[in-house]
């Protein structure tokens, strides 16, 4: 039995699935604002990255550089009401599902304004004012969550109410996954499984612990759709989900959406990443950086300049910057909200 | 008054919880078609069809699940068919539903009830038996209740469901078949989590006790007071968080205390009462705090072990009386 | 093992002692040979060396007061060891408020209890029971304990009726125990001392104590120029040595000049044979003898009885830094001149060092005291009680005498003879001064 390196499983260009597959209908705005919130993600991350190195953020973080596509196309098809049960690397999922991002950074920077009081931090941020029911310290900790929401979604409040739960290839190996997955299936529940296959459970290559080549074939165990889409091509990803969407409110239950992906930085910052070669990682990224590729992507008939492209980028690194103004101008939660939130009374 | 069982007395809450709310539903293994294994589900099913819902087993969806239909705006409630379980889906417990509200700054609520089914039932040894809720008031952001007799099952339970924390809710194998008084709706008084009750006054010794200790706590005061000791008895009913005061206060007139659960001893729920009193009060005692309890092995399966497992009021009645 | 310390018996007449100072506090480490406290007797300190390596763990006597003889006054053992619960107690202080801090502190554990319990030792009650003995004021080591393994419960301090003088803190002063029983252990009144906050806290006492202490020190003197200061335990011992002496004794002082030539001859001449003596020495020898001879001289009264001392202590006195000592040569009439010399210079060495063996401070029969070396031609010595005589020994001069009908120079020098005229008469006393001249100035009689 041969091991494979990720390298050599990592095939973006692979189709995902074949058969009959129309891409929605995208508008140029659409496209735009999926640009933009990539481009914000990628510009978060960078200055978290270097607020952290700086010794300005506590705790640890684990940035969602390179796989900014999936949060942006999984999230672009979803309500502000629906639901989604984020991971611990879970900036880019906050960003796409419409979170404020000076909230969001006052709470990576531990501050009464931000969206927990400074009370999680970024593994713990969470906003339910726009469906993002929290990251998860818990690695799998997610799937029950999302499929008890979309349970009571359907059988108990009767609305059309989907929930996704992101998760990575380490997390496919929890129990929970299994438990989760059967009673979404058995109970046909608005629930989407969204893997983001970044070939990396934190420092061991998926490939050593886990026999399927692509997870998402477990889905038919459980008589649920399984897709494998490039997880670098926005436009992918987002056409996937509007499919995953449309069948949860219809009813028929849950999809397992696998968007492969590539883990660029290490598993937190401040990894040294001892298990692989780095300029390995940066070809990869060199190649498949969906900020970079995005122009490339964009469906018929939609177009735009380099210009465009940078002025968003550019908009995005200002927005990000005052960001990070803003957080560092928040105060710490003083002892007052010490004991409070612990229970509702 | 009428008197109707500790499990019937659930089944009321349970149907009148459900009645006033419509985002109240059930869920765990062998609910609907069985009625609960100990009958504690019977009628509900058809009174509330689609609101009571068999499980496949999977005790982490069904807690796990629990805490996300929570999130998502309803009331669940989720049985653990026996407490011993909990084991299974200790994440769910210990760092999803008594996290959320305090890491997420207050944002979310989790209004949901853990029901588990716990205690010495006869056999069921190890993995049946146990009473495991002193785990649980180590975790802050859960209420960990158990009452001790049918009106208070009735009432708790009520409260466990309309509370917007999480709660998990011990409820003995035992006492489901014991009868009690319960009055009719209108008469009930609500109960309010977190205080305990003053069941019996005296001034010689405090029994502190819940659930099914409340046995061995209600007949060593007999005992005693044919001795003409009088034990002033309380019921904690809420374990966490628990009614320091009423004991503190008890305590400060009787000078002495005794403690006595089902569950192993050793860093039982008992030893923080206990503890706090020594904290708080040490200078009011009178007597060294005695305190019973399970001894520190698994539960045996043969009878003559089982036997040996359990506290029994004399041994309660003994104690006392060398202290006063 | 903790082991006690005691007052120790300084000689065979010693019934009571003084502690002058604690050199150690509680808890500090002592080493075998340290010195761990002194004993102030009539004419000396004495130091207490430990005889084991530890540490001190109680002080039992406080500085200042004065126990009987074989009192424990302390305990030394392992570093934080217990003190025996059957440790004896602390007798009772004097009411002059003479503790120390630590001493004050320690007597909470050490010192005496009442009935229930004995000095050292934790008194075992429930908390209930020792609350309420506080509120109440009482000492929980007073009361009887009928509860559970011995304990003292609430019951019994309910039903705890303190005596009358074993309740220090009374009903109207509030204090706590340990205030309550530091107190009576130094016997102090509560009533005098001011309660800080509500009831009278051991930090009160110690408050009052040095408060007292600073008055006690200050004395009435507000002058400036003038300095108070706390009589070391010898002066104080000298003090009251010579008061009482003159109290006791009528004296009479005799004075005779001696004619030293012979004796100066006779020195020269063992000096020759590499025998070195001082005068002092050779006034030991001569001296002895004629006591031997004068019964009455060497004697001491005791109410109406003389006894008679059929032996000779001769005290020497010795000027020491901060005061006097008079070891005294046992037996000097029967020593040779030798012998008495080296036991001169070994007493005189030892107690310069402070240390002198108590049994050489106590016994003698008469004393001779010497302030030749300052030119002192006459004076009254003060009679060492109690003996009845001292003889003052005064400088050697050449002085131009008749010898012959002629004037010649020879050395003399003065004695004088102070005599408790009780039992010596002044023609006694004569004769006895007489004698020593006879003897001195003819070295040869000693032999006769």
């Amino acid at each position: 039995m041969s091991i494979s390196s990720p390298r050599n499983n990592y095939n973006l260009r692979k189709k995902y699935q074949k058969g009959v597959r129309t891409l929605p209908e995208v508008t140029r705005e659409q496209a735009k604002k999926f640009y933009e919130t990539m481009c914000t993600i990628r510009c978060f991350e960078e200055s978290v990255k270097k607020d952290f190195l700086n010794g300005e953020i506590p705790g640890f973080v684990h940035l969602y550089i390179g796989e900014e596509a999936i949060g942006t196309g999984i999230c672009g098809a979803l309500r502000t009401t629906d639901f989604i049960e984020s991971t611990h690397r879970g900036h880019g999922h906050c960003i796409a599902k419409g979170a404020d991002v000076n909230k969001m950074m006052a709470e990576i920077f531990g501050r009464i304004d931000g969206l927990c009081k400074g009370k999680g931090g970024s593994m713990h941020i969470a906003d339910f004012s726009v469906g993002m029911l929290g990251a998860n310290g818990v690695v799998g900790g997610g799937y029950n969550l999302a499929t008890g929401a979309a349970l009571a979604s359907k059988m108990i409040l009767k609305n059309d109410t989907v929930s996704v739960v992101f998760f990575g290839d380490g997390a496919s190996n929890r129990g929970t996954f299994h438990e989760a997955a059967n009673v979404a299936a058995a109970w046909k529940l608005p629930v989407i499984f969204v893997n983001e296959m970044n070939c990396w459970a934190s420092t061991t290559p998926y490939r050593t612990t886990t026999a399927v080549e692509n997870i998402s074939d477990r889905a038919h165990g459980y008589n649920m759709p399984g897709v494998v889409v490039d997880g670098q091509n926005v436009f992918e990803v987002y056409a996937a989900a509007v499919e995953a969407v449309d069948r949860a409110r219809r009813g028929e239950g849950p999809t397992f959406i696998e968007a492969k992906t590539y883990r660029i930085e290490g598993h937190f910052v401040g990894d040294p990443e001892l298990y692989r070669k780095k300029e390995e990682t940066m070809e990869i990224f060199h190649r498949t950086d969906p900020l970079k590729l995005f122009k490339s992507q964009c469906p018929e008939g939609i177009d735009f300049s380099q210009e465009e492209l940078d002025g968003i980028l550019t908009a995005a690194r200002a927005k990000v910057a005052a960001a990070k103004e803003y957080a560092v101008s928040c105060e710490f939660p003083d002892e007052s909200e010490f004991y409070k939130d612990v229970y509702v009374d | 008054m009428r008197k109707i069982t500790f499990s019937e007395a659930t089944r009321e809450a349970m149907a009148e919880e459900m009645e006033k709310y419509p985002e109240v539903f059930v869920m765990g293994e062998d609910l609907a078609r069985q009625g609960g294994i100990f009958g504690q589900f019977k009628g509900l099913p058809d009174q509330f069809p689609g609101r009571v819902i068999d499980t496949p087993i999977s005790e982490t969806f069904i807690v796990g699940g629990g805490v996300g239909a929570a999130l998502g705006g309803a009331r669940p409630v989720v049985d653990m068919h026996f407490a011993d379980f909990i084991g299974v889906c200790m994440d769910e417990v210990l760092n999803q539903m008594a996290k959320i509200r305090y890491m997420f700054g207050g944002q979310a609520k989790i209004p949901l009830v853990l029901r588990a089914p716990d205690g010495l039932a006869g056999g069921g040894a190890a993995q049946h038996s146990q009473s495991v809720e002193s785990f649980f008031i180590h975790i802050p952001g859960i209420k960990v209740v158990a009452p001790s007799n049918p009106y208070d099952a009735k009432m708790v339970l009520k409260a466990a469901i309309e509370c917007d924390d999480p709660v998990l809710y011990f409820e003995n194998k035992v006492l489901y078949k014991e009868s009690g008084e319960v009055p009719e709706k209108e008469d009930e008084v609500p109960y309010e989590i977190g205080k305990a009750r003053v069941e019996r006054e005296g001034r010689d010794i405090t029994i502190v006790s819940y659930s099914i200790g409340m046995k061995n706590a209600r007949a060593a005061a007999d005992e005693l007071a044919k001795d003409g000791i009088q034990a002033e008895v309380i019921d904690l009913i809420t374990l966490s968080p628990w009614d320091k005061e009423c004991v503190l206060n008890s305590v400060k007139k009787t000078h002495r205390l005794c403690l006595v659960a089902e569950s192993v001893k050793q860093g039982g729920a008992m030893a923080e009462v206990a503890a706090t009193v020594a904290e708080e009060a040490l200078e009011y005692l009178d007597a060294p705090i005695l305190r019973y309890g399970a001894p520190f092995t698994p539960i045996p399966f043969a009878p003559t072990l089982e036997k040996l497992y359990r506290v029994y009021p004399e041994d309660l009645v003994k104690g006392i009386k060398g202290v006063l | 093992m903790a082991t006690e310390l005691l007052m120790p018996k300084l000689g065979l007449t010693m019934t009571e002692g003084t502690i002058d100072e604690w050199k150690k506090k509680v808890g500090d480490p002592v080493a075998k040979g340290e010195i761990i406290y002194s004993v102030a007797t009539d004419k000396l300190t004495n130091d207490v060396e430990s005889d084991t390596d530890g540490a001190l763990l109680a002080i039992m006597v406080p500085e200042g007061e004065t126990v009987p003889c074989k009192t424990v006054v302390g305990w030394i053992g392992a570093a934080g060891e217990a003190v025996p619960a059957n440790a004896p107690s602390a007798p009772a202080a004097a009411g002059d408020g003479a503790g120390q801090t630590a001493t004050a502190q320690e007597s909470q554990k050490t010192a005496a209890p009442a009935a229930a319990h004995t000095a050292g030792e934790y008194v075992l009650a429930t908390p209930y029971a020792k609350k309420l003995a506080k509120e109440k004021g009482f000492d929980l080591a007073a009361i009887p304990a009928t509860g559970y393994k011995g304990v003292v419960v609430a019951k019994d301090v309910e039903g705890f009726v303190p005596a009358a003088s074993a309740a220090p803190a009374g009903e109207a002063v509030k204090a706590s125990p340990l205030a309550a029983k530091v107190a009576a252990d130094l016997g102090i009144n509560l009533k005098d001392v001011k309660a800080a906050h509500g009831r009278v806290l051991a930090e009160d006492l110690l408050r009052y104590l040095a408060e007292t202490r600073e008055k006690a020190e200050a004395g009435e003197s507000a002058d400036e120029r003038e300095e108070v200061k706390n009589m070391s335990g010898m002066r104080k011992a000298i003090a009251k040595n010579m008061l009482a002496s003159v109290q006791t004794s009528p004296t009479v002082t005799f004075n005779l000049g001696i004619d030293m030539t012979e004796m100066k001859r006779y020195r020269e001449q063992l000096k020759a044979k590499e025998i070195k003596v001082s005068y002092t020495d050779l006034l030991v020898k001569f001296v002895s003898k004629a006591l031997t001879e004068f019964p009455l001289l060497n004697c001491s009264v005791d109410g109406n009885k003389i006894i008679y001392k059929h032996y000779v202590n001769m005290g020497v006195a010795v000027a020491l830094d901060n005061g006097l000592v008079v070891p005294n040569i046992q037996d000097a009439d029967q020593k040779s001149l030798t012998e008495i010399s080296k036991e001169v210079k070994e007493l005189a060495k030892l107690a310069r060092e402070g240390k002198l063996p108590p049994e050489k401070l106590q016994g003698g029969t008469f004393t001779i005291t010497n302030l030749g070396m300052y030119g002192i031609e006459s004076f009254t010595p003060i009679i060492n009680q109690p003996e009845v005589a001292i003889l003052g020994v005064n400088t050697m001069e050449d002085k131009v005498v008749v010898r012959n009908g002629e004037m010649c120079i020879r050395p003399i020098m003065n004695l004088s003879l102070t005599a408790d005229h009780r039992v010596v008469d002044g023609s006694v006393a004569a004769e006895f001064l007489q004698r020593v001249k006879s003897l001195m100035e003819n070295p040869a009689l000693i032999l006769a």
